[in-house]
C-alpha cells in the first residue's frame, strides 16, 4: 500500500552514519536513518494534532508533583 | 633483474608501530580524547538552598561544605526566570536564558490548538497504523524528542575532544548524541509515558477507585486469603483504542500473620507488612510473539490485615533493557545496572504524589526517597573512581524533592504543619543535606590540585503556604470572559472561556499569556497593544494583597521582552509572574482551571517550593577556587566550564566565566 524505496549510502557518509547511530544509542543504522528522516519531515510538514488525547496529556502532566 | 623480496611481516609491524599512536588517539577522540591534564568536577544538587546550607554549616552539621566554603568560595547563584528546574538546568546546560533554549516552564502549549505538553521532551506513539479487527499494527516507530534548543556544554567539549560524563542532568531526555557516558534524568517518563503513575490495590470499599493525582486506586477482593489483580502497563498501541497492557499477579495472605507471598510472571517473593520488595522485572505482552515491552517496579505491602493495601511503584523503564533511549552509549544504562543493581530511571523518582494523595505516609515516603538517594550514591561510588580526565558531572535530586515534601515539618506557620509529625520528621530534610555533605567529603578526599570543583544548585527554596489562582484573578478583573457567567466545572481547563472576549490567560507555574491575534488559536489582542496590556496587568498584580494578612502576593512580573534574548524569546509566556515567598500558583490554575477563590491555603504535603520571584530563591555556587564573580548566575556555568578547558564560549552564551576578571 505504501510501497518502499531503497537509498544507497556509502563511503565516508556511511561511516559517519554508523558512528552516529552507535553513539546515539540506536539499535541499527536503519532505525537511525528513519528517525532522522522523520525529524526532517516534521520540520517541513508540521504534524497534525497529536494522536495523544488532551486528557492523556493532562493525566501525564498531573504525575508531576508541581501540579494537581 | 633480481627483486628484493619484501618482508611483509616486518612492513606490517613497522606500519603498526607508526600507526598505533594515531589509532590510540582516534579511539580516545571517539570516546572523549584528552584534556591535557585539566579536570573539573561538578556536583549538581537540585534545590540546595543557601540559607539552609549556611544554617547547617553554622550548626556544625555539614563540615565538608564548611571547609569548602572557608578554603574556597561560596556565593549565591542567580537562578533562572522563572526558577523552575527544567528552565534552570537548561540555562546551565546552554549558557542561554529561555529565549535561547526555548524552555520556559514545566508546561508548554501549542497556541494553535492548545495542546499541552511537558516542556523538555515529547514521547509519541506511531502516527500511522494498520488495523486488523481489534489489533492495530503500527507502521513506523513512535518517537521520543528532545525539545531543548541550543548546544549543550558537553557537546562543545565533545567537539574539542575533552572527555566527559554527565550523570542524570535534567532536561536531557532523550539524551542527545554524545561521545561520553550520559544518563537521562528529569524528564524521563515511566513505562506508561507519564511522569510517575503508581498503583494502589486495596479491598477498602471506602477508598475511591480510579485515577488519583499521579496514580490509580484499584479495588480488589480478598477471597480465601488471596487477591488476584493486574499490573497496569503502557497503552497497548497494538490494540484498538490502545487499552493499557496488563499482566496478572496474585497475592496470598497468611491468614494470621502480617505476611504475604506475591506471585507474578515467573517470580515469587514474600513481603512482611511494611516491607518493600527489590526491583521486580515485568514484561508486558503487547502482541503475541512479536511485541512486548519490559520494565521494573517495586511492591510495598502497606497492610495485610485487617485491610489489604498494596502499593506498586510506577513502572520504570528497565535500565538493563530500556524501552526508550535513556543513555549514551545505549549500553551504559545496562552496564551501570550490572555494576550497582537496578535503579530508578524515572526522571523524578521520589513518589511525592503518593504522599500527597495519602497513599504513602511520611515514614513510607522517606523510605522510598532514601532508596533513591542510596541508588544515586551507589552510582556515584561506581563512577567517581573512574574519573581521571576532563569533566565529571553528577546530579542529586534528593534535596529538592524532600524540601518540597518535608518543609511543613519545620514551619509552624504552614497550614499543613502538625506538631506530632514535626517531632518525628522535623530533621528529615537536614539528614538529606548531611548525606550530600558526605558525598562532598568523598570528593574532597580524592581531589587533586589540578582539579576545579564546582558544587551548585539550580535554585533555592521557600515555604509554599498560600496559593494564588491567577486565572480566577484574571476572570474577576475582566481579562478573561466565560460564556455562561461562571465555569460549570472549576477543574476543567479553560472551561467555557469565551476567547472572543479574553485578553490574557495564565498557564504553567509562572506563565501569563496575552491572547494575541494571529498567534493564539482565537486571539483578539493586537500585537501592537500587547505590551501595554501586559504592563497594565503587571501594575495591578503588584498591588494585589492577600486578604488574610495584607501581604504582597506578587513581588515582580517580568515581561518576556525585558528578560529573554534569543530566537525563541517570543514563543513562550509573555510575562513571568514572580510570587513572593510563601506564595505560588494554585494547583488548578496551572492547567487553566478556575477555582472559586483567588487565594487559598495550601494544605498539601507539598509544602515548600521555588516557582516564585527568582530573586527570592537563589541557588548556591561553591568552589575550591576563588570565585571572582560577585553575583554569578546559572548562565555563567557553561562559559566557566568551557574557559576551564581553554575553549571560547559561543556567541549565544549570555554569561562569562566566574573565574577571572569581571
Amino acid at each position: 500500500m505504501f510501497g518502499s524505496h531503497k537509498v544507497k549510502i556509502e563511503g565516508e557518509l556511511l561511516e559517519k552514519v554508523k558512528q552516529c547511530s552507535d553513539v546515539a544509542g540506536y539499535e541499527s543504522v536503519d532505525e537511525f536513518v528513519i528517525h532522522m528522516l522523520e525529524k526532517e519531515i516534521k520540520k517541513i510538514m508540521p504534524p497534525e494534532e497529536s494522536n495523544t488525547s488532551k486528557e492523556d496529556v493532562q493525566k501525564r502532566l498531573r504525575g508531576l508533583g508541581y501540579i494537581e | 633483474m633480481l627483486r628484493k623480496k619484501t618482508n611483509w611481516g616486518r612492513v606490517c609491524a613497522l606500519l603498526c608501530c607508526a600507526l598505533l599512536p594515531v589509532l590510540v588517539l582516534s579511539c580516545q577522540r571517539a570516546r572523549g580524547g584528552s584534556s591535557s591534564g585539566k579536570k573539573m568536577i561538578i556536583l549538581g544538587i537540585d534545590g540546595m538552598d543557601p540559607d539552609l546550607l549556611t544554617k547547617f554549616m553554622a550548626e556544625g552539621k555539614m563540615p565538608n561544605f564548611a571547609r569548602l566554603s572557608q578554603q574556597g568560595s561560596f556565593r549565591r547563584l542567580t537562578t533562572s526566570i522563572p526558577p523552575q528546574s527544567p528552565v534552570a538546568w537548561s540555562n546551565l546546560i546552554t549558557g542561554m536564558n529561555a529565549g535561547g533554549h526555548g524552555i520556559f516552564d514545566f508546561i508548554h502549549r501549542d497556541p494553535k490548538n492548545f495542546q499541552l505538553y511537558f516542556s523538555t521532551s515529547r514521547v509519541e506513539g506511531p502516527k500511522h497504523s494498520w488495523q486488523i479487527g481489534n489489533w492495530v499494527v503500527p507502521l513506523g516507530s513512535g518517537s521520543a524528542d528532545q525539545l531543548r534548543h541550543g548546544k549543550a556544554f558537553w557537546e562543545i567539549l565533545d567537539d574539542q575532544g575533552i572527555p566527559n560524563s554527565i550523570y542524570r542532568i535534567p532536561a536531557n531526555f532523550p539524551p542527545i548524541a554524545a561521545k561520553g557516558k550520559t544518563l537521562s534524568g528529569m524528564g524521563t517518563p515511566d513505562l506508561r509515558g507519564t511522569y510517575g503513575t503508581f498503583t494502589f490495590y486495596t479491598d477498602d470499599a471506602t477508598a475511591a477507585a480510579g485515577a488519583v493525582e499521579g496514580g490509580e486506586v484499584v479495588q480488589v477482593e480478598v477471597k480465601d486469603n488471596r487477591v488476584t489483580s493486574n499490573l497496569i502497563g503502557p497503552g497497548n498501541t497494538f490494540r484498538k483504542d490502545s487499552p493499557p497492557a496488563t499482566e496478572p499477579f496474585k497475592v496470598d495472605l497468611d491468614p494470621l500473620e502480617p505476611v504475604a507471598r506475591v506471585s507474578f510472571q515467573s517470580q515469587q517473593f514474600v513481603l512482611k507488612e511494611g516491607e518493600w520488595s527489590g526491583w521486580t522485572p515485568v514484561e508486558f505482552q503487547l502482541m503475541p510473539i512479536i511485541g512486548n515491552v519490559k520494565g521494573i517496579c517495586r511492591f510495598f505491602l502497606k497492610q495485610a490485615h485487617p485491610r489489604f493495601q498494596l502499593y506498586v511503584s510506577p513502572i520504570n523503564i528497565d535500565p538493563a533493557n530500556p524501552a526508550l533511549p535513556i543513555s549514551t552509549p545505549a549500553s551504559y544504562s545496562r552496564d551501570l545496572a550490572k555494576e550497582i543493581g537496578e535503579y530508578h530511571t524515572q526522571g523524578i523518582a521520589e513518589d511525592t504524589k503518593a504522599l500527597s494523595d495519602g497513599v504513602l505516609d511520611d515514614k513510607e515516603f522517606l523510605e522510598q526517597s532514601r532508596t533513591v538517594l542510596s541508588e544515586h550514591r551507589r552510582a556515584f561510588d561506581a563512577e567517581f573512581p573512574k574519573f581521571h580526565d576532563g569533566l565529571f558531572f553528577f546530579y542529586f535530586s534528593s534535596l529538592d524533592l524532600n524540601a518540597h515534601m518535608m518543609w511543613r515539618h519545620t514551619d509552624p506557620s504552614h497550614p499543613a504543619y502538625d506538631a506530632a509529625l514535626a517531632s518525628q520528621y522535623g530533621t528529615a530534610l537536614e539528614e538529606f543535606y548531611q548525606q550530600i555533605d558526605q558525598v562532598l567529603g568523598e570528593v574532597l578526599a580524592k581531589i587533586d590540585s589540578d582539579t576545579t570543583l564546582l558544587v551548585l544548585s539550580d535554585h533555592g527554596f521557600a515555604p509554599y503556604r498560600r496559593s494564588f489562582n491567577l486565572n480566577t484573578w484574571l476572570l474577576e478583573n475582566g481579562y478573561i470572559a466565560v460564556t455562561s457567567g461562571a465555569p460549570s466545572d472549576p477543574n476543567e481547563p479553560f472551561a467555557e472561556v469565551d476567547w472572543s472576549h479574553t485578553r490574557a490567560y495564565g498557564l504553567g507555574l509562572n506563565g501569563l499569556y496575552a491572547n494575541i491575534r494571529g498567534r493564539e488559536r482565537e486571539g483578539i489582542v493586537d500585537s501592537a497593544q500587547a505590551d501595554a496590556l501586559l504592563r497594565e496587568i503587571r501594575q495591578k498584580l503588584l498591588e494585589v494583597r492577600d486578604p488574610k494578612d495584607n501581604s504582597q502576593a506578587i513581588t515582580r512580573v517580568d515581561l518576556a521582552s525585558e528578560v529573554y534574548q534569543g530566537q525563541y524569546a517570543r514563543t513562550g509566556p509573555d510575562a513571568l509572574i514572580g510570587y513572593n515567598r510563601a506564595y505560588r500558583a494554585g494547583w488548578k490554575t496551572i492547567l487553566g482551571a478556575f477555582p472559586p477563590d483567588i487565594f487559598e491555603d495550601n494544605s498539601n504535603p507539598w509544602s515548600g517550593d521555588h516557582c516564585m520571584d527568582y530573586t527570592k530563591v537563589p541557588g548556591v555556587l561553591l568552589s575550591n577556587r576563588k570565585i571572582d564573580a560577585e553575583t554569578p548566575a546559572l548562565t555563567d556555568i557553561a562559559p566557566t566550564i568551557l574557559a576551564h578547558f581553554g575553549i571560547a564560549k559561543t556567541r549565544d552564551m549570555k554569561g562569562q566565566s566566574v573565574f577571572g576578571p569581571h
